[in-house]
C-alpha cells in the first residue's frame, strides 16, 4: 500500500506554505523509501476527517499533525521507519522540550510575518495562494480565514500594528466616531495618515517589543545548535526535531527576494546566523522539490467547493460556529477507542451535551435581544414608515453623488414612460 | 434630463437603481445607525485600587488568588501563576505578606502583582513579569536563564504543554469546574447567582478560546499525552538532584515546576478527575521534588 500524504500546496520555491507540512515532508522523504509514499498537494483540509493538514492517508486510515504522524509510521513500520528510535535518557528529554519550545514559538512569530504584516499578505502570500495554491473560489475564502486565525495566534504578543490595513481602517472608524459624537466638526478631513510604510518606521515601543520577541525565540534556538553539532541533538542522525525546526526555519529565514518585509528573517540571521545557515543546507539536501514523489491533484469536485463554502459561512456564524466546534469535540471523544477509558469517554461526551445547552441558551439570549430591539425601536418610533423615509432622504443627501439615482415619476405608467423617452 | 441620458449610455437608469437599491442593501439601515451616533463610545480611566483593611500593612504585599485563612498563614495560593512567584519571592528569601484579591484589582488585569514596601520609582505596583528583575535587585540573586541554555527550551514545557492540560483539567472538564474552579474562583467573589453564573461561562470561555488558539478543536487525549511527555521530560532533566540544574538553593525553575506539581498533587483542591495526577505519580523525583518544597512553607 503507498501511503499519500495530502499538504498545503507550495510557494516561495519550497514545497508547501505550511511548517507543519514542510517538516513532515522532510521527515517522510528522510524515512520512508521513495515507492513508499507519494506527495500530493491537495490544499484542501477537507480531504481528511480530521480537517486538518497535513495529513496522511493509508487505505481508510487519516492521520494529521506532524507529531501523530511520526506515532503512526512507527507503529506502522513496527519501529522501521523512526528516526527517535535510539533517543534514550536527556536525549529524549530535550527532544520533548526542544519540540515544544519550537510548536509554542515559531507559529506565533510566522503568523504575524506571513498573515498579519499587510505588504507580506498583499504582496506575497495571497498571490501565492491564489497563483499556485488554490483554485476559485477558495482563493476567496481560505486565505482570510488562515488570516483571521494568524491574528488570533499572534494576538498575545501585542505587535497588530504590523497590519498598517486595519490600522487604517481604525483610525478611520476612530475619525467618524469623533465626529459623530461632537468632539470634531464633521467638515474636518481626516488627517493623512501618519503610520509608516514599513516596519522600520515601527511605533518605537513596538520596535523594542519585536525586538523582545524575535530575541525570545531566536537566542535559545542559538544555544541549541552550537557550531560543533550536526544536528539539534547533537547525534550524527537526524531526528523528528531536525524535520521541525526545517520546516518551521525555512519559513521564518524567507529573504527580501520572497517578502516585502523580512524583518523575521534579518532577526533571525542577526540572532542565529549559523541557524539560518544550516536552514539553507538542509533545505536543499531535503526539501529539493524535484526529487519529491509528487502526484498530480484532482480537479476540484463540485462538491469539495461546495464543502468549502459551506465551512466558511458556518466559520463566520457566531453561533453556529461554537456548535460546530462542540460537536467536533463529541466526535473525538466518541471515536477514540484506545486513548481513553469508558469513563473518560463518557464524562468528556457528558460536557459535550451540556455544552450544547450553552449553545441552545446562547441563541435564544440572542433571538431575545434581537426582539427586544427591534420592540423598543417600534415603541420609540424609529421604526414608523416616515421615519424610514426621511432617513434615505437624508442619506442620500450626504452619500457620495458618483450614484445616480433616477427620478422616478409619482405616478409610472409605462406609456407615460415610453413617450417621455422618445419625445423629448 | 433624458437627452443627458443619451450622451452616456452607459449610465442607464437600470443600472443606477441597481446600484443604489445594493448600496442600501449593505449599508447599516438608517434607525439603527442613529442610535449609534447617539451613543459614542467611552473608555474610562482605569480604578484606583480598593482601599480596604490590607492597605495599612507595612511590608511587601503581593496580592494573590487565595482565601482568608491562607493569607494569614501564608499558605500556597491556588492559582498556579501565583504560587509560581509567592514560591520564588520565598525560596529567594523576600519577606512579603499574601492578600487575597483578584484579577479585577490588578493594573494589568492578572494577578500576581507586588506593592513593595519601599517604592521604586513613581511607587507603582509590579505586575509579574517584573517580579524577577525586583527580586534580583533586592537580594542580589541570580538571574538563571543566563545561567542553563535548557532553561528557555524546558520552561516552555510548563507554560504552554502543562497550562493547557491544566486549563482543560480545571475548566473544559464540566466536573472539575463545578467542583474545584466554582468554589475557588466563582463563589468568593459574589453571592449573587446571575453574576455568578456570567462569571463562570466567562472562564469557561476564555479557557476554551486559550485553547483553540492552538488547534481547531479541543482534543483531550492529546493535550493530556503531551503533559504527561512533559513530565517525562522534566523528570528526566531533574535526575537524581534536589533541584533543577542542580543548583543549591531552589530558584524560578523549581518554582515553576512546583506551583503546577502541589497543585495537581494538592488534595485540598478537591479534583474529580484527575488525570494530571495519575500521569504525575510515574515519576517519584518529582512527587520527592514537590514534598521538599513544600516543607519550605
Amino acid at each position: 500500500m503507498v501511503l499519500k500524504l495530502h499538504v498545503w500546496g507550495p510557494a516561495f520555491s519550497l514545497p508547501s506554505i505550511d511548517a507543519q507540512c514542510l517538516a513532515t515532508i522532510a521527515y517522510l522523504s528522510l524515512t520512508l523509501p521513495k515507492d513508499a509514499w507519494v506527495l500530493v498537494a491537495s490544499s484542501d483540509p477537507s480531504v481528511s476527517p480530521t480537517n486538518e493538514l497535513p495529513a496522511l492517508r493509508n487505505g481508510n486510515t487519516w492521520v494529521s499533525h506532524f507529531r501523530n504522524i511520526v506515532d503512526y509510521l512507527r507503529q506502522y513500520s513496527s519501529g522501521d521507519w523512526d528516526l527517535d528510535a535510539d533517543l534514550t535518557g536527556l536525549d529524549r528529554a530535550d527532544s520533548i522540550a526542544f519540540t515544544s519550545f519550537l510548536d509554542t514559538q515559531f507559529p506565533p512569530l510566522l503568523a504575524l510575518s506571513l498573515y498579519v504584516t499587510s505588504q507580506n499578505y498583499y504582496s506575497s502570500v495571497l498571490p501565492a495562494y491564489s497563483s499556485q495554491i488554490l483554485s476559485w473560489p477558495s482563493t476567496w475564502l481560505i486565505p482570510p480565514q488562515h488570516r483571521a486565525a494568524a491574528k488570533r495566534a499572534s494576538d498575545h504578543l501585542g505587535l497588530s500594528s504590523l497590519d498598517l490595513v486595519a490600522l487604517e481602517e481604525d483610525r478611520k472608524r476612530e475619525h467618524s466616531a469623533a465626529v459623530a459624537a461632537g468632539r470634531l466638526p464633521a467638515s474636518l478631513p481626516l488627517l493623512k495618515a501618519t503610520t509608516p510604510a514599513t516596519t522600520s518606521g515601527l511605533v518605537p515601543s513596538h520596535r523594542f517589543r519585536m525586538e523582545a520577541v524575535t530575541a525570545a525565540a531566536f537566542e535559545p534556538l542559538a544555544a541549541m545548535l552550537p557550531a560543533h553539532k550536526q544536528y539539534l541533538l547533537g547525534g550524527d542522525r537526524p531526528t523528528s526535531v531536525d524535520c521541525l525546526l526545517l520546516g518551521y526555519g525555512c519559513l521564518a529565514a524567507l529573504g527580501a527576494e520572497h517578502l516585502q518585509e523580512a524583518w523575521l528573517g534579518e532577526a533571525m540571521r542577526q540572532k542565529a546566523p549559523r541557524v539560518v545557515e544550516w536552514v539553507r543546507d538542509r533545505q536543499t539536501a531535503w526539501l529539493a522539490n524535484d526529487a519529491l514523489p509528487w502526484r498530480p491533484t484532482e480537479r476540484p469536485h463540485w462538491r469539495t467547493v461546495g464543502n468549502t463554502i459551506w465551512n466558511t459561512v458556518a466559520e463566520a456564524t457566531p453561533v453556529w460556529r461554537d456548535y460546530r466546534v462542540n460537536t467536533r469535540m463529541r466526535e473525538v471523544a466518541l471515536a477514540q477507542e484506545a486513548e481513553l477509558s469508558p469513563e473518560e469517554r463518557s464524562a468528556l461526551a457528558k460536557h459535550a451535551t451540556s455544552y450544547k445547552k450553552d449553545v441552545w441558551l446562547s441563541v435564544a439570549v440572542v433571538v431575545g435581544g434581537v426582539a427586544a430591539l427591534v420592540g423598543y425601536m417600534a415603541k420609540v418610533g424609529f421604526l414608523s414608515s416616515t421615519a424610514w423615509e426621511e432617513e434615505y432622504v437624508d442619506e442620500e443627501e450626504e452619500g457620495e453623488e458618483e450614484v445616480v439615482r433616477p427620478e422616478i415619476p409619482e405616478a409610472l405608467n409605462a406609456t407615460d414612460f415610453l413617450g417621455s423617452l422618445s419625445f423629448s | 434630463m433624458t437627452s443627458d441620458r443619451r450622451e452616456a449610455p452607459g449610465q442607464t437608469p437600470d443600472n443606477a437603481t441597481a446600484a443604489a437599491r445594493a448600496r442600501d442593501f449593505f449599508s447599516v439601515p438608517a434607525p439603527v445607525k442613529r442610535i449609534f451616533d447617539r451613543f459614542p463610545l467611552v473608555t474610562y480611566p482605569p480604578n484606583d485600587l480598593p482601599y480596604c483593611s490590607w492597605s495599612n500593612r507595612q511590608g511587601n504585599r503581593l496580592f494573590v488568588f487565595t482565601d482568608a485563612a491562607g493569607a494569614r498563614h501564608g499558605r500556597p495560593s491556588f492559582n498556579p501563576q501565583c504560587l509560581k512567584w509567592q514560591a520564588y519571592l520565598r525560596f529567594a528569601g523576600i519577606d512579603f505578606d499574601i492578600i487575597p484579591s483578584s484579577n479585577h484589582a490588578s493594573p494589568t488585569g492578572a494577578l500576581p502583582f507586588l506593592l513593595p514596601a519601599l517604592p521604586v520609582g513613581n511607587n507603582a505596583p509590579i505586575p509579574s513579569n517584573k517580579l524577577q528583575k525586583w527580586a534580583i535587585e533586592q537580594v542580589h540573586c541570580e538571574e538563571e536563564q543566563q545561567l542553563n541554555t535548557r532553561f528557555e527550551v524546558y520552561a516552555s514545557l510548563l507554560d504552554h504543554r502543562i497550562r493547557n492540560a491544566w486549563l482543560y483539567t480545571l475548566y473544559v472538564d464540566a466536573e472539575n469546574f463545578d467542583a474545584v474552579a466554582r468554589r475557588l474562583y466563582v463563589d468568593p467573589s459574589t453571592t449573587n447567582p446571575a453574576v455568578r453564573a456570567a462569571l463562570a461561562l466567562q472562564l469557561q470561555q476564555a479557557a476554551r478560546a486559550e485553547l483553540l488558539k492552538t488547534s481547531s478543536f479541543i482534543d483531550a487525549a492529546a493535550l493530556e499525552a503531551e503533559a504527561g511527555e512533559a513530565f517525562e521530560a522534566l523528570s528526566t532533566l531533574l535526575g537524581d538532584n534536589l533541584h533543577f540544574f542542580d543548583r543549591p538553593n531552589p530558584g524560578l525553575f523549581d518554582a515553576s515546576v512546583f506551583a503546577y506539581t502541589h497543585l495537581i498533587l494538592d488534595e485540598k483542591m478537591g479534583w474529580k478527575r484527575n488525570r494530571l495526577g495519575q500521569l504525575l505519580r510515574r515519576h517519584e523525583n518529582l512527587l520527592q521534588h514537590r514534598e521538599r518544597l513544600l516543607n519550605l512553607f
